[in-house]
């Protein structure tokens, strides 16, 4: 099961273990960009699935560790991207371009602000299904995207003495002290409030958490699993729904046994003894007492296909109250909103030499190379302007003259480029020919052509990130749904509202209208503002497909 | 402080220079502040002065672009909508003072990729201190075009005046030539502006003491 499903998984959230299954069948343009990042710890590094596990093989709960392969690996990423895919279906090639239908979709709602994801937390005994179960709800559901943290990623790190025990099989998994219920509690808020977490990987063999860690997001649905979810009421309250696996104790012990044997090598008699000493005491005393906390109890596991329908049903119903749908109310929202813009709206002085500039890069007789030269020309203006916006400090400096100059100083050093991709990369380069050594971040953004609605791809963002002034780039903004996603997602990094300045070459009116109300601090820079966007979100009478001109990737006509 | 002494005393002088129609300065920023800043600085590193300067310079020959003759005009964007534009007009050239006004050659071939551009060379008598026109070399029909006269610091008008002089000689209209400057004393704005009442100058700024260092910093030579 979790290998099938990790075949549709970019290798990002498998990170690079080695024992991980990999799957065989993705994008080449994950890999490189992937390879590299982990082993930069300057960088951000963003899953681009849209469903993240962390990496976090399962305790033998007790028993021998002869070998590495005793692990059973916990190591699935499921795609979710429409309900029946199968792995070709992750990328959908035309002439022009490879699209992977596995983005994250908005988690916002068009006012920008959160939408409070929907926490299911799926609770069972050791070997119950409950692994079986969230994926099959995570299958059914068909949301795009699905973040499944499991409580194996907190067990405690062990003391010496603790290991010890370990090594001998006699230390406890099963028991609630077993866990780090502090840092799941944190971690789980933080997903639930829509955050990035930095989710410990656990490793089995040295008892200890590895030095990486795995990234991972509040999506739309969030499903927590484990044995004991329903232990900490902190955590309970956390659920919006909670579902116990109950499974006959027999089956259990049969299927335990025939992991424990035929998968991992052991001996009949270890596991019994281990299974009667310490998981079926477990069970009993902490576990089995949780499902009065449950408002579902599915017996059978995964093959409940009745359950699994019912609370597919729910979630539904509870996910449309929520209300995800984006770019179309964005694109409506404010489209007869008159009346002076918000000051935080900045507008180049349409002065002839910029206006001249426009003429070019809109003339859809201009050939690339003059539309290239001449955007760079409006992309060097622009993004001088920008840097005037920020705050500077009187400052008087010594002159060669033998007097003195009262002169300005920028009061910050950090300041940091982040380009939504692809049209935004286009103006990187001008903010380094103006701001030496300065970071560049980068986050991929596609819209999805099934549902009209932007996804995030990937995402690169220089580590303290929150200590910057963020410039953030696009050629264009249109419905400003991409730019929306790219600044709820610095905001998700901590980076303060007032310290982002969107900066662009042409937005339509009701695009910077929906962004300016959605974020009041945040600065808009443009050098025009055109007044519709048409059925295809294009702007008028705008500029065409900016990065396919740039780029030259425009479809033929014909 | 020296320098309030000074700005004092020059406070007429920059009154008198802003009702010159004639000249433009850059749209007064913070940012534009601080290049002209670093590029006073005393303790600005040789690179540093020449990343900043290069900036500054950028942003002065666009400004000075902006000063061109243009017509509207309407082109089709891709999306099939009609967009009111307008178009410079052909016939410009630049013309570079050597040798510091040759630093802004860069930031004019990077906004006009095939412009022509003449040179001239003015040199300063060692004895008389009279500066003289040494060589000049222009596009033929320098005499039908409109002239963007290059030359970064201006703190007595001198040079610039023998130029213009030069440009003259060979049929350049006095209204079609605009000086691109970055740094300009009240002084030398008074000079050239009522000597030639029909050119523009397009500074970055007024200050009656002009950063003299730099050619000699931004090239790293010393002069003769």
């Amino acid at each position: 099961m979790a290998a099938k499903i990790a075949l549709l998984d970019p290798p990002s959230s498998a990170s690079s273990d080695s024992d991980v299954i990999e799957p065989q069948d993705y994008s080449e343009v994950f890999i490189d960009m992937e390879e590299q990042e982990e082993r930069s710890g300057d960088f951000y590094n963003t899953p681009a699935s849209p469903i993240t596990v962390p990496y976090c093989p399962r305790p033998p709960s007790t028993g021998s560790q002869k070998s590495p392969r005793a692990r059973r690996q916990r190591t699935t990423s499921l795609n979710q991207g429409t309900t029946t895919q199968t792995k070709t279906d992750v990328m959908i090639r035309t002439p022009q371009r490879t699209i992977y239908t596995a983005g994250r979709p908005p988690w916002y709602n068009s006012e920008g602000q959160k939408v409070e994801p929907f926490v299911i937390g799926i609770c069972g005994g050791s070997a119950s299904g409950k692994t079986t179960v969230a994926e099959k709800i995570i299958e059914s559901l068909g949301v795009p995207w699905v973040t499944l943290l499991s409580m194996d990623s907190f067990y405690k790190v062990l003391t010496e003495k603790q290991h010890e025990i370990a090594e001998k099989n006699e230390y406890d998994f099963d028991h609630p002290d077993a866990f780090d219920w502090e840092l799941l509690i944190q971690t789980l808020q933080r997903l639930k409030e829509g955050r990035k977490v930095e989710v410990p990987i656990y490793n089995f063999l040295s008892h200890s958490r590895e030095n990486r860690t795995k990234t991972m997001y509040g999506a739309n649905v969030i499903i927590f699993e484990g044995i004991l979810t329903f232990h900490n009421p902190k955590v309970v309250e956390m659920l919006d729904m909670k579902i116990f696996v109950d499974t006959d104790a027999d089956v259990r012990l049969a299927r335990r046994l025939r992991r424990d044997i035929s998968q991992r090598g052991r001996d009949l008699e270890g596991v019994l003894k281990q299974y009667t000493s310490m998981v079926q005491p477990s069970f009993n005393h902490y576990i089995a007492p949780l499902m009065s906390h449950a408002d579902i109890i599915v017996p059978r596991g995964g093959e409940n296909e009745v359950a699994i329908q019912l609370i597919v049903q729910h979630v539904h119903t509870q996910l449309q109250l929520r209300g995800f749908k984006l770019r179309e109310e964005l694109a409506h929202a404010h489209a007869m909103n008159s009346g002076p813009r918000p000051p935080t709206v900045k507008l180049l002085p349409m002065t002839p030499q910029i206006k001249g500039l426009h003429t070019f890069i809109r003339n859809k007789d201009t050939p690339r190379d003059e539309f290239i030269f001449y955007s760079k020309r409006l992309i060097r203006l622009v993004i001088e302007y920008t840097l005037s916006l920020m705050t500077f400090n009187d400052k008087i400096v010594e002159t060669p003259q033998g007097v003195s100059y009262s002169g300005k100083r920028m009061s910050t050093n950090n300041i940091c480029g982040v380009s939504i991709l692809r049209a935004g990369e286009t103006m990187e380069q001008a903010v380094c020919d103006v701001c030496k050594d300065i970071r560049i971040g980068k986050i991929l953004i596609q819209t999805n052509l099934q549902t009209g609605e932007p996804e995030l791809y990937y995402l690169r963002l220089p580590k303290d990130i929150k200590d910057y002034q963020v410039i953030l780039m696009d050629a264009t903004v249109a419905t400003g749904a991409a730019a929306m996603m790219a600044i709820r997602v610095l905001l998700d990094h901590d980076v303060a509202e007032s310290n982002i300045l969107l900066v662009s070459l042409l937005m339509a009116e009701s695009g910077v209208r929906s962004i300016a109300y959605a974020f009041p601090k945040i600065q808009i820079v443009t050098t025009a503002i055109d007044p519709e966007i048409n059925d295809r979100f294009y702007v008028l009478p705008g500029i065409g497909n900016f990065g396919d001109r740039y780029f030259g990737t425009e479809p033929t006509e014909e | 402080m020296g320098s309030t002494n000074m700005d004092m005393n020059c406070t007429k002088e920059l009154e008198v220079c802003k009702e010159y129609k004639r000249l433009k300065l850059l749209p007064a920023n913070d940012q534009i502040k601080e290049l002209q800043t670093i590029l006073r600085d005393k303790n600005t590193t040789r690179s540093d002065f020449k990343f900043y300067a290069d900036r500054l310079i950028r942003l002065v020959i666009e400004e000075s672009l902006n000063q061109l003759p243009f017509t509207e005009c309407n082109v089709i964007t891709p999306t099939g909508a009609t967009y009111k534009g307008l178009k410079y007009k052909s016939g410009n050239c630049g013309v570079s003072i050597v040798r510091s006004g040759e630093a802004m050659e860069q930031g004019l071939r990077d906004c006009c990729r095939s412009i022509r551009i003449g040179k001239i060379l003015v040199e300063s008598d060692a004895d008389t201190h009279e500066a003289k026109v040494v060589y000049a070399r222009f596009p033929e029909d320098i005499s039908r075009r409109n002239v963007l006269l290059m030359y970064p610091i201006m703190s007595t008008g001198n040079t610039v005046s023998k130029a213009i002089n030069v440009l003259k000689e060979h049929g350049v209209k006095e209204d079609s030539i605009i000086l691109s400057n970055l740094f300009c004393t009240p002084q030398a704005v008074q000079t050239i502006l009522q000597s030639y009442p029909r050119m523009k100058i397009l500074a970055s700024e007024v200050h009656p003491v002009a950063p003299n260092h730099f050619g000699q910093k931004y090239f790293a030579t010393t002069s003769f």
